[in-house]
């Protein structure tokens, strides 16, 4: 739906689903493995050399320049195979938005246009979080322009695999939290192992312990909130497009598992109970697709009221694919839930998909803020 | 005011008096020893999730995960060295005896801490009750003994049982179905006993049982007519094990594929086919359909418990978040949303327990645990002395006549009406507890935001565990039609199931 309503977009279909096939479909498992197997460095190399950590970025930052519609169709048809990915480009995206709201121009040149392999140019960020509603465990020290960081950061996603992170902190004797830019290899930052997670497997995350590290602030001491803000009034979309993908992607695999499944001397999909899982199934597709591309386009339209609709359409679109990854192992049965089909990582990434940017009811809470404004 | 001959009638109507009010009728007449049993009996569980499972259960499960084919023997070993194989196997046949529904307790608080490790002790019961399902005394008697010296030797004796083929789940768990489905697990009868060919997938506790209850047929044209239960060594010649599943949760627990290549059983292994159903008041079908339903009837509940369990496992863990996290400037507790998301997890716990509970009451009453919970039977199997059981009752056990003897008693004894309550009521336990598990992880993890995500704070461990719970035991799509069949389908005689 999204490039039947921007045609523009339908490259980026036909190359993230050309991708989707190719790199990640038959690799699922595996993929899926980690840390208890191997990183897929492979498949973000050729991601990177595709431009899918760029997506957002101007040209002359390094990216492909391209806006949420461009992001939203990539991570959609990347996600219908494997999620994982998506969670890589979704958390690079969400910190190159940051900067840039930041005006952090210098630093996103740094580190994106001078990455030789796709792990430098990725930015870790705690995607899962945000920091107005748990407040920040990192604190920054401003000795005449210096800052010196120390403290925690859980779940720093891609903390174990980029070069460099960007932390919410909390400035000594400054209200609200400003975000930085941590070499993540300098000495003073200790990174757990990869942290063992729901969903999301290879797109991994670390605690952080932070001591003693100079950062570089983005934005100005005090405004991470706003910047936060502003960057995820955009990322909502991206958010529900993972989610829409996880959906798309659980669907088929019900649907042909229903055609080819035989119970009581016929096809699954012959029994009206199944079909009324599938049913519903397809509803919330349908109009996850819809309203996905609806926010889309009212967003990269600057339509009145985009930001607040858009998280509306986020909220529901999670809240369905974790409805629906949980239908698409029942139609499968005991088949569904094993690792040899792709109904349980769905079941597991959507939940994940969910808690990006924050806790769920917290989101809904922060929506109707917006409505009631 | 209601006339004398009126009452009957309007007690009769739908939903019938007695249908729905399983407890009322039962706490009069059950045992009072039941509740210091059960008091008991959760008290030993709590114990056993503070020194054992809790330690253990991320360690299993990331184990597991790292490499599917390691087994868990060491949890294993420690909950036969806690005596939970023959905590629920009576006196008689050589097990401490403790009352039945009192298991489905134990399981909600063992699976409050992790579900795999309920499974490793609740499935072995789902083995033995199959086995006592047929009523074959001798046969019941030989292995409950085998399972109470494995205890004393430390050699954990654990019984699984294999129903599910790789082409057909929903199938072999109605009736109605299975002469359509694709059954594939032939046992042939041949001189002194029968030959067993096919497989069998999904099996919890396979690769570590040492006997295996089989449903098998000996004309898979008509599966329904000819069921073979039968009771297989893990090591007779002819039997091996397959491969273990990758799940996605309840990984502490291993889902095994049985192979059986010209696998010979010899008669004494039957524990039931249609030579032994002749003499009984159903024909073999219905016979087989009784059994079945016996057996689930207990089962269910047992799965709506492990529901229950790890609903009120995932509550836990919520609560624990939301009294030491602060979020958006205060705790999480004191945020007036999440007191009412709590609220409606302890909500969802509560009603899951009150079904399984009534299932057990209604099984009390009038099925599986009818026999061992009449008073005099229940004190008598209390009092008598170790020696008296097994100089006496025990060799009563090995005769043929007592075989015949409860299958009179437990099969013919139960009138249709009563398989339809008993099986019923487990079906709303089993999808009630079960919907209650996913529905109280979805909202923990909700509440935990990214901290719901980690596998070290558990609750995502319970969200991967809980959805096994909606697809085993029969997926809740096809107990929801058992339900309709049981208790529903009579008041409307126009209504065919299973036959769409």
């Amino acid at each position: 739906m999204l490039t039947y309503t921007n045609p523009e977009l339908k490259p980026f279909e036909e190359l993230a689903g050309q991708f989707a096939r190719n790199e990640l479909a038959s690799g699922r498992e595996e993929h899926d493995n980690y840390p208890f197997g191997p990183f897929f460095h492979g498949v973000l190399a050729r991601a990177h050399e595709a431009g899918f950590l760029g997506i957002i970025l101007p040209e002359h930052q390094g990216g492909i320049g391209q806006g949420t519609g461009a992001l939203c169709v990539i991570l959609d048809s990347i996600s219908r195979a494997d999620a994982s990915l998506a969670g890589i480009l979704f958390t690079t995206a969400l910190a190159q938005q940051i900067l840039m709201e930041a005006g952090a121009f210098d630093a996103i040149r740094t580190i994106t246009g001078g990455a030789s392999k796709a792990e430098e140019a990725l930015i870790a960020f705690p995607a899962f979080a945000n920091p107005s509603e748990l407040a920040p465990s990192v604190f920054a020290k401003n000795e005449e322009g210096r800052y010196t960081l120390f403290g925690t950061c859980d779940y720093l996603v891609l903390g174990g695999l980029a070069r460099y992170g960007l932390i919410p902190a909390r400035v000594h004797g400054r209200k609200g939290y400003s975000f930085f830019i941590v070499d993540l290899a300098a000495p003073g930052v200790t990174k757990s192992g990869p942290v063992v997670s729901l969903g999301f497997h290879a797109c991994p995350a670390v605690d952080v312990k932070i001591r003693d590290v100079d950062g570089t602030i983005a934005g100005s001491e005090g405004d991470g909130a706003v910047l936060f803000e502003r960057a995820a009034e955009k990322m909502h979309i991206a958010a529900a497009a993972i989610a829409c993908g996880i959906m798309k992607g659980s669907f088929v695999e019900a649907l042909s598992y229903a055609k080819e499944r035989f119970q009581g001397g016929r096809e699954i999909v012959k029994w009206s109970e199944v079909r009324m899982i599938l049913a519903n199934m397809a509803v919330k597709v349908d109009v996850a697709d819809m309203t996905l591309a609806g926010a889309c386009r009212a967003a990269e339209e600057k339509h009145p009221g985009w930001e607040t609709k858009s998280r509306a359409v986020a909220i529901r679109i999670q809240d369905d694919a974790c409805e629906l990854t949980t239908d698409g192992i029942q139609v499968l049965g005991g088949y569904g839930y094993m690792k040899d089909y792709g109904q349980e990582k769905r079941f597991r990434d959507a939940k994940q998909v969910q808690a990006l940017l924050g806790m769920a009811p917290m989101k809904k809470l922060k929506y109707f803020e917006k409505v009631a404004e | 005011m209601v006339l004398s001959h009126e009452f009957k009638v309007l007690l009769e109507r739908e939903p019938k008096f007695i249908d729905i009010m399983c407890s009322l009728e039962a706490t009069a007449r059950q045992p009072k020893g039941i509740i210091n049993e059960t008091k008991e009996v959760v008290a030993i569980a709590r114990k056993f999730n503070d020194e054992v499972v809790r330690p253990y259960a991320l360690e299993l499960d990331r184990l597991r995960t790292e490499d599917p084919e390691f087994l868990p023997w060491e949890f294993v070993k420690k909950a036969n060295e806690w005596g939970f194989y023959t905590m629920w196997i009576p006196k008689i046949f050589g097990g401490k005896g403790y009352c039945m529904p009192s298991m489905s307790y134990f399981i909600e608080e063992i699976g409050s801490a992790c579900l795999a490790m309920a499974n490793l002790i609740g499935v072995h019961y789902l083995g033995f009750a199959t086995l006592t399902a047929t009523w074959n005394m001798r046969l019941v008697n030989r292995l409950a003994r085998e399972v109470a010296k494995g205890e004393k030797t430390g050699a954990p004796c654990l019984i699984s049982l294999a129903i599910t083929e790789p082409g057909a789940g929903t199938d072999v768990e109605e009736i109605d179905l299975i002469d359509k489905g694709k059954i594939t697990c032939h046992a042939g009868k041949v001189k002194g006993g029968y030959v067993v060919n096919g497989s069998k997938v999904f099996i919890s506790n396979g690769h570590i049982s040492a006997w295996h209850m089989l449903i098998a047929y000996s004309d898979l044209k008509r599966p329904s007519d000819t069921p073979v239960v039968l009771a297989v060594p893990t090591g007779a010649k002819g039997f091996s094990f397959g491969r273990q599943e990758h799940k996605m949760g309840q990984k502490g627990c291993p889902a095994s594929e049985l192979i059986f290549e010209d696998c010979f059983i010899p008669d004494e292994l039957v524990a039931m086919d249609d030579e032994q159903c002749r003499g009984l008041s159903r024909k073999t079908r219905e016979a087989t359909m009784q059994v079945i339903d016996y057996v689930v009837s207990v089962t269910r509940a047992g799965v709506g418990a492990f529901g229950t369990g790890v609903a009120r496992g995932a509550f836990e863990e919520a609560l624990k978040f939301a009294g030491e996290t602060e979020v958006d400037g205060k705790l999480l507790i004191n945020h007036e949303w999440a007191q009412c998301m709590l609220a409606e997890m302890y909500k969802n716990v509560t009603i899951a327990r009150l079904c399984y509970v009534e299932t057990n009451y209604a099984n009390g009453m009038y099925g599986f645990f009818k026999t061992l919970q009449m008073k005099p039977m229940y004190y008598c199997a209390k009092m008598l002395p170790k020696f008296y059981i097994d100089l006496v009752i025990a060799p009563l056990m090995s005769k043929h006549f007592m075989t015949k003897l409860m299958r009179k008693i437990g099969l013919d004894g139960q009138k249709d009406e009563e398989i339809h309550r008993t099986s019923g009521w487990a079906s709303i336990a089993k999808v009630v507890g079960t919907d209650a598990g996913i529905r109280n992880c979805q909202l923990a993890l909700e509440m935990m935001g990214q901290a719901g995500l980690r596998q070290d704070r558990v609750a995502e461990k319970h969200l991967r565990d809980s959805k096994l719970l909606q697809i085993y035991e029969g997926t809740n799509q096809l107990n929801r039609l058992n339900i309709f069949k049981c208790l529903i389908a009579r008041s409307c005689p126009q209504a065919v199931v299973f036959d769409e």
